[in-house]
């Protein structure tokens, strides 16, 4: 049976403010609209900032590629800071009972060797990593353009600051403030992790913020996640059970969700003119070239001589991910 | 004194007489007529004789103020700012703008004989 | 959770390992081409572990907090949508109090989001970015949330509708604007002593409290339920900022000029913004809280007094700006709202004469300036609207070159004489209502030469042509709906009109 509850109804003298209207009609917005279309002011500063006097506050020259519209960044999972973070706590919820569960029923104490030099040499340094795509992230909500893709960047920055603190957790689970200790230095000085530090710093000097979009979150993380969170995982299984998973469940899940808003940018980018597809096209070559020199590295550390057969896999469903994005 | 910047900084104003095709800008404050919340702003051209400014421009906008018909224009008199706080200045009515040594953005005040606002307070 | 392995962790060392702890010093790139924009400044900074973090906050109990926080804020803004909750505020006047906070705040909350993004990139402390990060995206939260309540508002009320074109068009408006736009143009220190410290902790109590208590005051639901959501967000931008002062005034004695330069710098920034929510105080609420000189009394001289003796013992003395914003606490809100009902047809909100019991508790709150210097000049504009000629001003106002308000200030001890300075640079004259905000241009001239100037603007064509109507086609307002008075509007009608459908059976 229908209930019909009724409330007072009044006309509104319009759905929506002028800007929202100009966009999409007289129809009510979407939150998610309210939340972010136009706000970033775009017509006029009162003054050059002393950081960089060539340009203005906010500037399109910031990055080589151009767009018709900055707003066709829009967000495919229309987060607002409303649904981001409901979506992160229940990912949150989800990791910590996994988590949670391997702590109580013993792992870290009960790990084989293999499995805990697997975490401690291998998960916990790329904190990292992590902390450097925070830092990149952060970059673009910095120095990009449109509330659309900034604002998004920003929630993801926060993402990686979580997940750092998350294998952090892992490393002092696994083995207190030593295995912290430890995948600092190897972060700084193991062979096996110096093609990635040094890709990662190179990034820190990155100019363009869109460069930076598909060097971090699609080239780089595009290879390094699935080659941790598929391949050494896998790994790690066959060693030792599940902790590895266990502990890992919010990347996984903040990954597939990701990739979903990654190649919506990277679409809207190359979508927009054949400029900006050759101008991403070639960014996309020389990070993936790099990256994969990184993984190379660690995947020889790791798996040993299956390392080549790992980074052929990784690399055919990398290719295979640029396919369906356009590239 | 510069600004501090990472490179050098040199700011770009915005209001040069360039701006104004052929005119300037002048400032006019009626001393002790609160009523009017600020100095006015007018654009006139350097060669519009200065009583003219005072009637055609200055005139209809204080116009709502009971004193303003009162105002005899060439028993009024000014001051004009400067760097060093404002002086005494005497206009020639008859004269233009440049003429009487007005330039982009001088700022001036005035008073009528007399008149001294309402209420006792200058509004 | 993990408190097996860690138990013997302080909590103070375990946030570190889980902040400070990520970051490194790079040797594949140098850290000065790393962190660019730090040292710029002048700021030395010698040892950035000596970073105290303000608050311990790991992004899982972060975004758990802020989740249950959302969660509450939409219920109650969806139910004050639902239930036409905007006909509970206590007069219909009231909504163009809220209509300043609309169309000035969410674009502004977005600009301290970028700079934070900016801070919490550039400075090379890990600590101090994590903070500020966080700052970044509550001030997200706060422009989106405020966009949400804003939302229900503009589909009744007028005067709203154009907010995102008008913020950098409507003349009033470059008060805040050229606010953000100088502390986002400056290098992260100065951004943190301008944001951080003077607008988040010296003087957030009178911006944020003034209109949330406001809210609160006159039944506006929506708008008080986003302030009291926003509260802890605020405390932990007060203890960020109140950090960057005392690290910067820590690490080197030579930082102690600079960081004084600062604060005398933006305090008078920001008490000159601050004159908007004077007059809001003191007149657009219908239930008033307080006055704004009881707001300067107790927010100020008072808490602001014991944090500046705090911070003598580094070397930093009040601001010379204090004593004049202390006499003006009597006057500023008269000034502007007087601006505002002369220049009514240029506004995007109604303005009145305030009533009688109005009047009143506005003499019994200012004893000292209002029956002599501003009750007379409301009189006499009420004596003139009942004969048909209310009161305009249909010249245009000469704007401050720093703080761009229409020069409506009046000399310190002299209330019936309009302040004017003024100075030569490079064969340019600039004109200020004050001698801090001459002294703010002496000290950076370079930059306050750029400001964009409302009425100056207006007479070079850049804002439509040239005259008054195309300046409000260019700036969308719509005459005779979004301007001009209260009595007779269509806001009035309306509100009057469906609260009468709301409890009547007509």
């Amino acid at each position: 049976m229908q209930i019909d509850l009724q409330t007072i109804n009044i006309k509104p003298l319009r759905q929506n403010f002028d800007h929202l209207t100009a966009r999409f009609g007289d129809k009510p917005a979407s939150r998610y609209q309210e939340a972010t279309y136009d706000i970033q002011q775009t017509y006029l500063y009162h003054y050059k900032p002393t950081w960089e006097p060539e340009l203005e506050i906010f500037d399109e020259r910031r990055t080589a590629i151009r767009m018709k519209d900055w707003y066709d960044f829009k967000d495919p999972r229309q987060f607002y800071y409303g649904t981001y973070t409901l979506a992160r706590s229940r990912m949150q919820d989800a990791a910590d009972a996994a988590f949670e569960f391997a702590l109580d029923s013993g792992m870290p104490e009960t790990l084989p060797d293999a499995a805990r030099r697997l975490i401690v040499e291998v998960l916990v340094p790329m904190r990292h990593y992590e902390w450097g795509a925070n830092m990149n992230n952060t970059f673009i909500s910095a120095y990009g353009y449109g509330t659309a893709i900034e604002a998004a960047c920003m929630f993801a920055a926060m993402d990686r600051l979580g997940i750092a603190q998350q294998l952090s957790r892992v490393g002092l689970a696994v083995d207190g403030e030593a295995a912290l200790d430890d995948a600092k230095a190897r972060w700084m000085d193991a062979a096996e992790f110096q093609p990635l530090r040094r890709l990662v710093e190179d990034t820190f000097v990155a100019k363009d913020w869109f460069e930076l979009f598909v060097a971090q979150n699609l080239a780089m993380d595009g290879w390094l996640h699935p080659f941790l969170y598929t391949h050494v995982e896998q790994l790690s299984l066959k060693e030792s059970g599940a902790f590895f998973g266990l502990s890992s469940k919010f990347q996984k899940d903040w990954s597939a969700e990701t990739v979903r808003w990654v190649d919506a940018m990277v679409k809207a980018a190359i979508g927009d003119s054949d400029a900006n597809r050759n101008l991403v096209a070639g960014w996309v070559v020389h990070y993936t070239a790099r990256t994969r020199e990184a993984v190379e590295a660690l995947a020889t550390a790791v798996f040993g001589d299956e390392a080549a057969s790992v980074v052929s896999v990784i690399d055919e469903a990398f290719a295979a991910r640029l396919t369906k994005i356009g590239l | 004194m510069s600004v501090t910047a990472i490179r050098e900084y040199i700011g770009e104003p915005r209001d040069v007489v360039a701006n104004y095709h052929g005119n300037q800008l002048l400032y006019i404050c009626w001393d002790r007529h609160l009523m009017f919340a600020a100095p006015f702003i007018f654009m006139v051209p350097p060669d519009m004789k200065f009583e003219e400014v005072l009637t055609q421009l200055v005139a209809p906008v204080i116009q709502p103020h009971p004193d303003a018909a009162k105002i005899e224009w060439r028993t009024t008199s000014w001051e004009r700012g400067g760097a060093l706080g404002d002086v005494p200045w005497q206009p020639d009515f008859d004269r233009s703008v440049a003429e009487n040594g007005l330039v982009h953005k001088t700022w001036l005040r005035f008073r009528a004989p007399g008149l001294d606002g309402l209420a006792g307070a200058g509004i | 959770m993990d408190m097996k392995a860690d138990r013997k962790l302080s909590l103070k060392d375990r946030y570190r390992h889980l902040t400070r702890g990520l970051g490194w010093e790079t040797s594949y790139q140098k850290m000065d081409d790393v962190f660019p924009y730090d040292k710029y400044e002048g700021i030395k900074i010698h040892d950035w572990d000596k970073w105290e973090d303000p608050f311990r906050l790991t992004m899982d109990a972060y975004w758990k907090y802020q989740a249950e926080k959302e969660r509450k804020l939409y219920a109650v803004l969806d139910a004050f949508v639902q239930s036409n909750g905007h006909l509970n505020v206590t007069d219909a006047r009231y909504i163009n109090a809220i209509k300043l906070f609309f169309c000035a705040f969410p674009p502004l909350e977005y600009m301290a989001h970028r700079g934070f993004s900016m801070a919490g990139r550039q400075f090379r402390g890990v600590g101090t970015r994590v903070a500020c990060q966080m700052q970044s995206i509550d001030e997200i939260r706060h422009m989106q949330t405020q966009m949400h309540t804003a939302s229900n508002y503009n589909r009744y009320y007028n005067g709203i509708h154009a907010m995102i074109h008008q913020l950098p068009r409507i003349w009033y408006m470059s008060v805040p604007k050229s606010f953000f736009d100088d502390a986002i143009t400056a290098g992260p220190f100065e951004w943190m002593v301008a944001i951080g410290f003077s607008f988040e902790y010296v003087l957030t109590n009178l911006v944020f409290v003034p209109f949330m208590s406001g809210a609160a005051f006159n039944g506006d639901l929506g708008t008080m339920t986003f302030g009291f959501s926003a509260q802890s967000d605020e405390a932990r931008h007060m203890t960020l900022g109140l950090e960057c002062i005392k690290f910067m005034l820590e690490q080197d004695p030579a930082n102690v000029p600079i960081v004084q330069r600062w604060i005398d710098k933006w305090t008078w920034r920001g008490v000159r913004v601050l004159a908007l929510v004077g007059m809001m105080m003191d007149y657009m609420l219908p239930k008033r809280i307080m006055s704004w000189q009881e707001a300067w009394e107790i927010y100020f001289e008072q808490n602001g007094g014991a944090l500046f003796k705090d911070l003598a013992r580094y070397g930093i003395k009040i601001p010379d700006c204090v004593e004049q914003a202390t006499l003006e606490k009597e006057h500023i809100s008269h000034q502007l709202w007087a601006g505002i009902y002369q220049w009514n047809f240029g506004t995007a909100l109604h303005a009145w004469i305030p009533g009688d019991d109005e009047l009143d508790w506005l003499s019994a709150k200012y004893p000292n300036s209002f029956d002599k210097y501003y009750r007379p000049r409301l009189e006499a504009w009420r004596e003139m609207a009942k004969d048909g000629k209310r009161f305009m001003n249909t010249g245009l106002a000469m704007n401050c070159q720093v703080c761009q308000y229409p020069t409506i200030f009046t000399e310190p001890g002299d209330p019936s004489t309009l302040c004017h300075r003024e100075l030569d640079y490079k064969g340019e004259k600039y004109h200020f209502c004050s001698d801090h905000c001459k002294t703010i241009f002496e000290h950076e001239p370079e930059k306050y030469v750029q400001s964009w100037l409302p009425m100056p603007q207006l007479y070079q064509g850049t804002c439509g042509g040239g005259g008054v109507q195309e300046w409000m086609d260019w700036v969308h307002l719509v005459p005779g709906q979004d301007n001009m008075d209260f009595e007779g509007s269509q806001d009035q009608r309306n509100f009057a009109l469906w609260k009468g459908l709301a409890s009547s059976n007509k």
